[in-house]
C-alpha cells in the first residue's frame, strides 16, 4: 500500500496484515454477497410454491453453513498469526543496535512537546534540546520514544509511520520506531482529549545525518535560547 | 407506488430545507452576530462574560481592549505566545486562536471581547499594596498609572485582571516562557521589567497595588 507514504522499517508489515485482512475478508464478503444475491433471485416468488422454513434443528440443512463457518474459522487463523507477528515486532520488541537514541514525547491538552537528546546523545543533560510541535530525527537510525501525557489521554499517530500509541497520564509508555525515508511526516492525535483535539498537529522532520547535525548545532547557538528552552 | 411518490416529497422538502438553512445561516454569520458567535467557543474557558475561570487557568478577558486581543490571538496564532515547552496554558489556547481561520473572525471576536464590560475581580492572594505602590511607579510607564493601560507602549490595562493570572504571567516572563519568542515584540519589553520584581513576595505586592486600582478593597 505504498499510495499511503511508508517511512518507516515496520510501515510495510502493518500493511502487509491489513491487506491480509483485507483478502480475506473481501473473499468471503464477496462470495456471500453474491451467493445472497443468487438466492434470491433463483428463489424468487413463484405461483403455487410456498416458502419453506427452516428452524435449525436440523443438521442436514444445516452443513452447508457449517462447512463455511470452519473455513472462516481457518482463514482466523491466519490473520490471528500475522496480527501477533507484527504486535511483537512494533509493541513488544524494542531495537538494541549500539547506534539507537532514545527522545520524550509529551503530550497535553492540544500540543506535542519533544525532548531531544541533543549532540551527545544523551537525555537528561545540558544539551537535550526542547521543542513544541516539531520532533526532529535522522533517517535509518532507530529511536526508542518514552510517551507521557500531561493531563488526558492522547495518542500519537504517525501515519506514514503505521504507528499509533495511546498517551497514559501517570505513565511512561516506551516505544520504537526507525525512519527510512527523509521528509516531513504529520503528527495526529488519535484519541479523543477535549475541544482542541483536532487542532494539535506536529510534525516529524526526518532528515540526513548532515541535516540533523545542522539542526541540532542551529538550536544549541546561544545560551539564551537554549535557556528559554527553544 | 403511493409510498415512493411520498418518499420523494419528503426528501425533496428535506434538500430544500437544507438548502435554505444555509443559505440564511451563511449570511448571518458574516454580518454582525460574527463576534458574538465566535465567542461561544470562548465561554468554555473564559466564562460566559469573559470573566475567567480560574480551575482551567483562563484568565478575564471582558473588556480587554480590542489592539490588545488581537494581538495576542495573533501571537498565539503565529505561535509568538503559547510554543515554549513549559508554558501549559499557552498551549490550551493556541489551538483555539488557530480556530479563527474565516476572514475578520480575529476582528470580529476582539471587538466583542473588547465590548464586554470589565469585572472586578475577586481577591485569591495576600500581598502588600502599600508595599507595591512604590514599585508599581515604573509599570506606570507602560500600564498607565490607574493601570487602564497604554497602547502606545503596549502595554495592555492590568485592571479588571484576576491576581492569580498576573502573578502567572509575571513568573512566566521571568523564566522566559513568554516574552522571550523574536516575533513577540511587546512580550520582548515586558520581559525584562519582570526582572524588576525578583520574589514572589515583590511580585503580590504589586499586584495587591494593582488589585486595589480595580476597586477591591483590602
Ligand atoms: C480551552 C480553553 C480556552 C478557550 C476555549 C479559549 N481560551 Fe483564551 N486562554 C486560555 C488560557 C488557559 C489562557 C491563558 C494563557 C496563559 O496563561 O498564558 C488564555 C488566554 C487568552 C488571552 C490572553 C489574555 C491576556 O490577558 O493576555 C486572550 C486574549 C484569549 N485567551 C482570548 C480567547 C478568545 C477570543 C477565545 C475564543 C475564540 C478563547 N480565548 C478561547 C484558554 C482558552
Ligand atoms: C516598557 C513598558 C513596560 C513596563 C515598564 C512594564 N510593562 Fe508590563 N507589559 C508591557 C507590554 C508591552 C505588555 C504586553 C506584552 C505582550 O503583548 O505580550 C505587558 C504585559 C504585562 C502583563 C501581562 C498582562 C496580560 O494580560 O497578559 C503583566 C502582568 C504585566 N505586564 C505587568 C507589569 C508589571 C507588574 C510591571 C512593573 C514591574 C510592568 N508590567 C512594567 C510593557 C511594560
Ligand atoms: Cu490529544
Amino acid at each position: 500500500m505504498d499510495w499511503i507514504v511508508q517511512a518507516s522499517t515496520y510501515a510495510d508489515d502493518v500493511d502487509g496484515a491489513i491487506l491480509l485482512i483485507t483478502y480475506l475478508v473481501g473473499f468471503w464478503f464477496f462470495l456471500t454477497a453474491g451467493l445472497f444475491f443468487w438466492l434470491i433471485f433463483a428463489f424468487r416468488k413463484r405461483d403455487g410454491v410456498e416458502a419453506e422454513y427452516l428452524t435449525g434443528g436440523e443438521q442436514q440443512p444445516k452443513k452447508f453453513i457449517t462447512w463455511a463457518h470452519m473455513l472462516v474459522l481457518v482463514c482466523d487463523v491466519f490473520v490471528v498469526i500475522a496480527a501477533i507477528q507484527v504486535w511483537v515486532e512494533i509493541k513488544q520488541t524494542l531495537p538494541d543496535a549500539p547506534e539507537t537514541q532514545t527522545v520524550r514525547i509529551v503530550s497535553q491538552q492540544w500540543a506535542w512537546s519533544f525532548i531531544h537528546p541533543g549532540p551527545d546523545g544523551q537525555l537528561d543533560t545540558a544539551d537535550d534540546i526542547k521543542t513544541v510541535d516539531d520532533l526532529h530525527i535522522e533517517v535509518d537510525r532507530p529511536y526508542i520514544y518514552e510517551l507521557t501525557s500531561r493531563d488526558v489521554l492522547h495518542d500519537f499517530s504517525v501515519i506514514a509511520f503505521r504507528l499509533k500509541q495511546d498517551a497514559v497520564p501517570g505513565r511512561v509508555i516506551t516505544g520504537w520506531f526507525q525512519a527510512t525515508k527523509t521528509g516531513e511526516f504529520e503528527i495526529q492525535c488519535a484519541e479523543m482529549c477535549g475541544i482542541g483535539h483536532g487542532l494539535m498537529p506536529g510534525m516529524v522532520h526526518v532528515q540526513s545525518p548532515e541535516e540533523h547535525a545542522a539542526w541540532m548545532a542551529s538550536k544549541s547557538n546561544g545560551a539564551m535560547l537554549a535557556q528559554a528552552g527553544r | 407506488m403511493r409510498t415512493a411518490k411520498n418518499l420523494f416529497v419528503a426528501c425533496a422538502a428535506l434538500a430544500l430545507f437544507g438548502l435554505t438553512g444555509l443559505a440564511i445561516a451563511a449570511p448571518a454569520l458574516a454580518e454582525d452576530g460574527q463576534g458574538e458567535a465566535l465567542f461561544n467557543l470562548c465561554t468554555q474557558c473564559h466564562g460566559n462574560a469573559g470573566e475567567g475561570r480560574q480551575n482551567l487557568e483562563a484568565p478575564a478577558i471582558a473588556g480587554l481592549p480590542e489592539w490588545y486581543v488581537t494581538t495576542q490571538l495573533n501571537n498565539f496564532m503565529s505561535g509568538a505566545r503559547g510554543t515554549h515547552f513549559d508554558d501549559i496554558q499557552g498551549m490550551r489556547m493556541r489551538p483555539m486562536s488557530r480556530s479563527l481561520t474565516g476572514e475578520g473572525d480575529v476582528e470580529a471576536v476582539s471587538a466583542y471581547v473588547a465590548s464586554l464590560p470589565i469585572v472586578t475581580p475577586a481577591r485569591t492572594l495576600d500581598g502588600d499594596a502599600a508595599k507595591g505602590q512604590g514599585m508599581y511607579a515604573l509599570c506606570a510607564s507602560c500600564h498607565a498609572i490607574d493601570g487602564t493601560g497604554s497602547e502606545p507602549q503596549g502595554g495592555p490595562p492590568l485592571i479588571g485582571q484576576s491576581d492569580w493570572y498576573l502573578l502567572s504571567q509575571l513568573k512566566k516572563y521571568q523564566a522566559g516562557i513568554r516574552g522571550r519568542d523574536p516575533r513577540d515584540t511587546f512580550g520582548l519589553m515586558m520581559q525584562p521589567m519582570s526582572l524588576t520584581l525578583p520574589t514572589d513576595e515583590s511580585m503580590k505586592d504589586v499586584i495587591a497595588h494593582i488589585m486595589t486600582l480595580s476597586g477591591e478593597s483590602e
